[in-house]
């Protein structure tokens, strides 16, 4: 039986516990919190078997193995270090830390106590993107990549985390270094980052507040962000985020030297591009009727997980927790690999330093 | 021993009031949370016509204010709004410094997500309470809490009223009952400790001109057409005017501490009158009437399966819900009018007059 314990009661913390619940032989042991009323409440709906608020007491009394870190980023590297002290693997959510440096010592230090470590990208494990990247593995796409495109969008004027992040000058988000950025493109960037072969790609960004913001009297927040992040030789993505587009897309295109692919992980599909192209009027014809198709294999797919109780709004996580723990269990490959994260992390490191600074292009180091 | 003070009628509106002993005098500082929202900017309205006359409000830089700028104030009141939030102590502090009385209205956060509703119900709350503690000078604490609260599953007859029993499982009905359910727990603790006294006012469904939209007890739009699911229940409703001024005596009334009381307006509309009425006067729509054998079906069947599937669809649906919402009861606001001697001084066919207008207006403006 896994012992684990999550530290940080918020929202996204009841997402962690609900799919813990879900994955056979592991216990959650304690919850923590700094505020003791938080981690009661997460306490009391879960089977858990205590809480605190201090994170050494936890450690000491419940002895967990696995430790899930969902606090504000500012706190990612401090709690991350201390539980790699007590011997525990780390599950930390995303952004991974502040910085890409703090990233590098938190891996260096698993790896130096032979313990694993995981960043909370789980859109990375929706069922469609499990499916891309069978087919990637596959040789779908050919020889190499060639560009990527990722979308990463986000609606300010819906989710009350926006509402409480614009009403309040003192939230956690606004005193992250790269402010809202840091908290959600992670997920978008990471997309990018899984296909890149360097781990010094060439990184230009582009980022500024939008007109809506503006007019609603704020200028700290940059919540409009375009990203060419290029290898010398090998592929080139583009990275966009923005609060203003429509739709508010999460969308994936990966064009390799053969095929492309297109991931939507928000209606889960999948559709393939195929590299050549038919002759003469066939093109206007067969192509169609292709996607249509292979529209409906996604609905078909989808109704399918839908019935076998299968595709639930957290799949991902699900999928991400119980890999990382076989692999732990059985000591094998983590399912993020560490250079994914740390690339990731040293990717969004040259964008806030160039938002910072407005220069030239930089190359990450 | 606490001064005191005689409220003596001074509400346009009301009836003429008894003399009655307050636990603040009317020039002692009242912190009113909540107040530029629909109810506290009624709250604000309320305390002066009683005689209040130093009067401060918590407010959130991005809130609209625009009901409280529209509080009528007499010449020799003062009303100071303190930007901030709740969830800051620091912020709490100095809004409550020197303050009487606190009159709690403010809720935030999601329906749906625990945490969220947790933080804005109870962490807010106590962060208020600790600030009422530490001014010193805290008499009263009054809590604004919700019929969300209670659970009648069991209760004979369907009264439901203060001896109602809590949702005994407040975490498998919904989010906002459950956050509200602590908040109260939290607040008679407070009360219990000693240092200051407490009274929690839990109003039914308010309504009045500002207040959009069909209340969920009648009925729900979810699935885009609008399913009726109140048929012949009567409607907990309460007048805004009517509900802060209830808020008003009750909360700072002497000799009700750490008592509990509903707010609900006398003659009662049910739901299909009230739905008739909505749509003879604001505008027409197509509804569909399900039974509530047909509604607590549903409920039940939709939890057996969030259950089953573990969460695949959340349980939004479910029979403590229903129970809550949908299931017949009554209402009553006897210990309101006996205790306290409030009446409700617009009578519900006025009060649904008004609202009624307003919203016709809302729609032709939009």
């Amino acid at each position: 039986m896994l012992k684990v314990a999550i530290v940080g009661c918020g929202k996204i913390a009841d997402a962690h516990a609900s799919q813990i619940q879900r994955i056979e032989a592991c216990e959650l042991v304690g919850v923590c919190d700094r505020e003791l009323l938080l981690a009661r409440q997460l306490y009391e709906r879960f089977p858990v078997k205590a809480y605190f608020n201090d994170v050494a007491q936890l450690l000491t009394e419940a002895r967990p193995d696995v430790v899930h870190i969902t606090t504000p980023p500012q706190s990612h590297f401090e709690l991350a270090m201390l539980c790699l002290e007590w011997g525990c693997h780390i599950y930390v959510e995303k952004p991974f830390t502040l910085f890409a440096e703090d990233a590098g010592k938190i891996i260096a230090r698993a790896q130096a106590k032979n313990l694993k470590v995981t960043v909370g990208h789980d859109a990375q494990f929706s069922p469609a993107t499990r499916r891309m990247r069978k087919l990637v593995a596959s040789g779908y796409l050919g020889d190499r990549v060639v560009q990527i495109e990722s979308y990463y969008c986000y609606e300010l004027g819906r989710a009350g985390y926006a509402s409480a992040l614009l009403g309040d000058k003192n939230h956690w988000v606004r005193k992250l270094p790269g402010k809202l950025l840091q908290n959600v493109i992670s997920h978008g960037v990471a997309r990018i980052a899984e296909f890149l072969s360097s781990d010094a790609p060439q990184v230009i960004a582009h980022g500024f507040t939008s007109p809506l913001l503006k007019s609603m009297g704020e200028d700290e927040l940059i919540d409009e962000l375009r990203v060419i992040i290029a290898e010398e030789e090998g592929a080139a993505g583009y990275f966009t985020f923005s609060s203003q587009m429509r739709p508010p897309l999460h969308e994936l295109r990966v064009y390799g030297t053969e095929n492309g692919l297109v991931l939507d992980p928000d209606q889960e599909t999948l559709i393939k591009i195929r590299g050549t192209r038919f002759k003469s009027y066939l093109e206007k014809f067969a192509p169609p009727a292709i996607f249509a198709g292979q529209n409906l294999h996604n609905l078909a797919s989808n109704l399918r997980a839908f019935l076998a109780n299968d595709f639930h709004m957290t799949a991902g996580m699900k999928f991400l927790i119980e890999a990382f723990y076989n692999s732990i269990r059985q000591d094998a490959p983590v399912p993020i690999p560490y250079r994914e994260i740390l690339l990731t992390a040293r990717v969004m490191d040259a964008i806030f330093a160039q938002l910072d600074r407005q220069l030239q292009p930089a190359r990450v180091e | 021993m606490s001064p005191s003070n005689s409220l003596t009628g001074s509400a346009e509106s009301n009836p003429p009031l008894s003399s009655r002993k307050l636990v603040i005098a009317a020039s002692e500082r009242v912190l009113i949370t909540g107040a530029t929202g629909f109810i506290g900017s009624r709250v604000v309205q309320a305390l002066f016509r009683f005689g209040f006359r130093d009067l401060v409000c918590l407010a959130r830089s991005t809130s609209d204010r625009s009901r409280l700028d529209a509080v009528e104030r007499p010449a020799d009141a003062r009303l100071k709004v303190v930007t901030g939030n709740l969830l800051s102590p620091k912020d709490c502090a100095a809004a409550a410094a020197g303050a009487a009385a606190i009159i709690h209205l403010a809720a935030g956060g999601s329906d749906k997500s625990y945490p969220d509703a947790f933080m804005n119900c109870v962490i807010t709350t106590r962060n208020l309470l600790e600030a009422g503690l530490q001014a010193g000078c805290l008499r009263r604490f009054v809590n604004i809490s919700s019929f969300a609260v209670y659970s009648n599953r069991e209760k004979q007859g369907r009264l439901l009223d203060e001896s109602s029993p809590m949702e005994s499982r407040p975490e498998l009905r919904d989010a906002y009952c459950f956050a509200k359910i602590k908040q109260d727990e939290l607040v008679a603790d407070y009360g219990r400790r000693g240092g200051f006294s407490h009274v929690i006012v839990r109003p039914g469904s308010v309504y009045g001109p500002g207040k959009g939209g069909i209340p969920s007890r009648i009925g729900i739009d979810t699935f885009g057409l609008f399913l009726h699911l109140g048929g012949g229940n009567r409607i907990p409703f309460t007048y805004v005017d009517n509900c802060a001024e209830a808020i008003v005596l009750a909360g700072l009334s002497a000799g009700v501490e750490g008592e509990v009381f509903n707010v609900v307006d006398d003659d009662l509309p049910s739901s299909s009158k009230f739905l008739r009425l909505y749509k003879r006067r604001v505008k027409d729509f197509s509804s569909v009437y399900m039974p509530h054998w047909a509604s607590y079906i549903f409920c039940w069947a939709w939890e057996r399966y969030s259950d089953w599937s573990e969460g695949q669809l959340p349980p939004v649906f479910n029979r403590r819900r229903w129970h809550a919402l949908w299931k017949s009861s009554r209402y009553s606001n006897e210990k309101l009018k006996t205790r306290v001697g409030w009446s409700p001084t617009v009578a519900t066919p006025e009060g649904l007059d008004r609202y009624f207008e307003s919203c016709r207006k809302r729609d032709a403006l939009a």
